[in-house]
């Protein structure tokens, strides 16, 4: 079984009508896959999938919850977490206030990862820390700061490569025990982030399809990462230009490894290293 | 048989397969006339330094792509650690972290695929060496969207897992040695 392009339209379409969610201007094969994979999970014909969506708006919200991606993890590309702190976040440090919006945070891994890192620097108290996706499920665990343990020690590694070790100075080893941010329960697989670091940030539903900034606030630092690949040009053009209205002077960007500014917006920034400044 | 009218090549491989694709890219013509898309397995964690040592002896440049980046001839395009590589409409790639799939990320049946059906009979699928059976079912699909499809011969292989599971759901336009494929790739034009 596969989707077919009419399929596909017919899907979108039936979404665009029956609910406020527009997916036209996603990324067409990711989308197409998800919805194979969607059909498949709940071993329903194309046909039915769309009754169900005209009939039951529950479902609808269900569809696309299991629609979008939600791969993350702590301190994802090392590399770019260094950048973060030894580059991008000491720009900031002597702001009274340092605003960072998560879009895109999923299930708050990253969210967690800016938390502890702030708090490495000291800048923990004057940031204010906002995170944002389509998916009020993934917004639900991200507030529980709880991840399974056993699948995720890689966590642990990235961990180790962003706060104890320096990368410019290989002697520099600071000994950060992990039970300062977090606590690791093997028996019930479970890492639990400590509560002080929980009750920081501001979770909020955002659908960059449709909304503004619905955060009222300017931001010094907006991550968006790996949220964009699912979008088609005209759509990340448009994100791109929410980005920046909504930076601060000197404000940047930070994306994921493999994303980047096609297009007009792209004389609008400044890339350095890894993270994009406003003009 | 004349080798023309092709838009794209596709190669995936894994265990075994880099010093094939290395001796690939080293004999291939500066002005190879398509793009070509490598799908090749690696450790997730090792994400800098292949493009690095893949171009140390490729004729044409390699490059990993960025998302929406446009697929120009005579270049060749990795896809990047722990993303998968999509090929959209209009040669552009796109990519996506999506789960992993035949425990893989990039999954070579998703970039088989996808490339399959963006380029239909205009695009050669190669599959290589490797130790798990990604790549033959996005093999079947080049082949049912009326691509040519090449299997490197598994006597060769230095692991067979890959290459026979593709030959076992597709009936292969070609069982090639790395020179025959070298051959191959050399007359399109």
């Amino acid at each position: 079984m596969t989707v077919t392009d009419q399929d596909f339209q017919v899907f979108v379409f039936a979404l665009k009508s029956t609910s406020r969610y527009d997916f036209s201007q996603y990324s067409e094969k990711s989308l197409k896959r998800r919805l194979f994979k969607v059909l498949t999970d709940h071993k329903m014909s194309m046909n039915t999938l769309i009754s169900r969506i005209k009939a039951d708006y529950a479902f609808v919200e269900q569809v696309v919850k299991e629609i979008t991606v939600n791969t993350t993890e702590l301190f994802r590309d090392p590399q770019v977490w260094q950048a973060l702190r030894f580059s991008i976040l000491p720009r900031f440090k002597n702001n009274t206030v340092i605003n960072i919006w998560h879009s895109g945070c999923s299930t708050g891994q990253e969210v967690y990862s800016m938390l502890i890192l702030l708090h490495e620097l000291d800048l923990f108290d004057k940031a204010k820390v906002y995170a944002t996706d389509i998916n009020t499920d993934v917004i639900e665990a991200a507030k529980t700061g709880e991840y399974k343990y056993r699948f995720n020690i890689a966590y642990l590694d990235n961990f180790d490569k962003v706060i104890k070790e320096n990368p410019y100075n290989y002697e520099e080893y600071n000994d950060v025990p992990y039970n300062k941010y977090f606590d690791i329960d093997k028996t019930n697989d479970i890492i639990k982030m400590k509560s002080f670091l929980r009750e920081k940030p501001v979770f909020k539903k955002h659908d960059l399809v449709l909304d503004n900034n619905t955060l009222y606030v300017k931001f010094d630092l907006i991550l968006c990462r790996n949220v964009i690949i699912y979008f088609n040009y005209d759509l990340q053009n448009r994100v791109f230009e929410l980005y920046h209205q909504n930076l601060y002077e000197n404000g940047c960007m930070v994306l994921g490894l493999h994303e980047t500014i096609l297009g007009l917006n792209a004389a609008k920034f400044t890339k350095k290293g890894h993270a994009y400044y406003k003009n | 048989m004349s080798i023309m009218n092709y838009k794209a090549v596709i190669i995936g491989g894994s265990a075994g397969s880099f010093q094939v694709v290395t001796k690939i890219l080293s004999s291939l013509p500066k002005t190879f006339p398509v793009p070509v898309m490598l799908c090749l397995h690696r450790l997730k964690h090792v994400r800098s330094g292949f493009v690095e040592a893949l171009s140390l002896k490729s004729n044409i440049p390699i490059e990993e792509p960025y998302d929406k980046d446009q697929l120009k001839p005579g270049r060749a395009y990795l896809a990047p650690a722990n993303y998968h590589l999509y090929i959209e409409l209009a040669n552009r790639v796109a990519l996506s972290t999506e789960d992993v799939v035949n425990h893989s990320r990039p999954s070579i049946d998703l970039s088989l695929i996808t490339a399959a059906n963006a380029y239909r009979e205009k695009l050669i699928g190669i599959i290589l060496s490797g130790a798990n059976k990604d790549g033959a079912f996005g093999l079947k699909k080049v082949h049912d969207c009326g691509g040519v499809t090449i299997v490197q011969d598994p006597n060769e292989c230095e692991v067979k897992t890959m290459t026979t599971s593709a030959l076992q759901l597709t009936k292969a336009d070609f069982v090639y040695t790395t020179d025959q494929i070298i051959r191959f790739l050399q007359k399109i034009n």
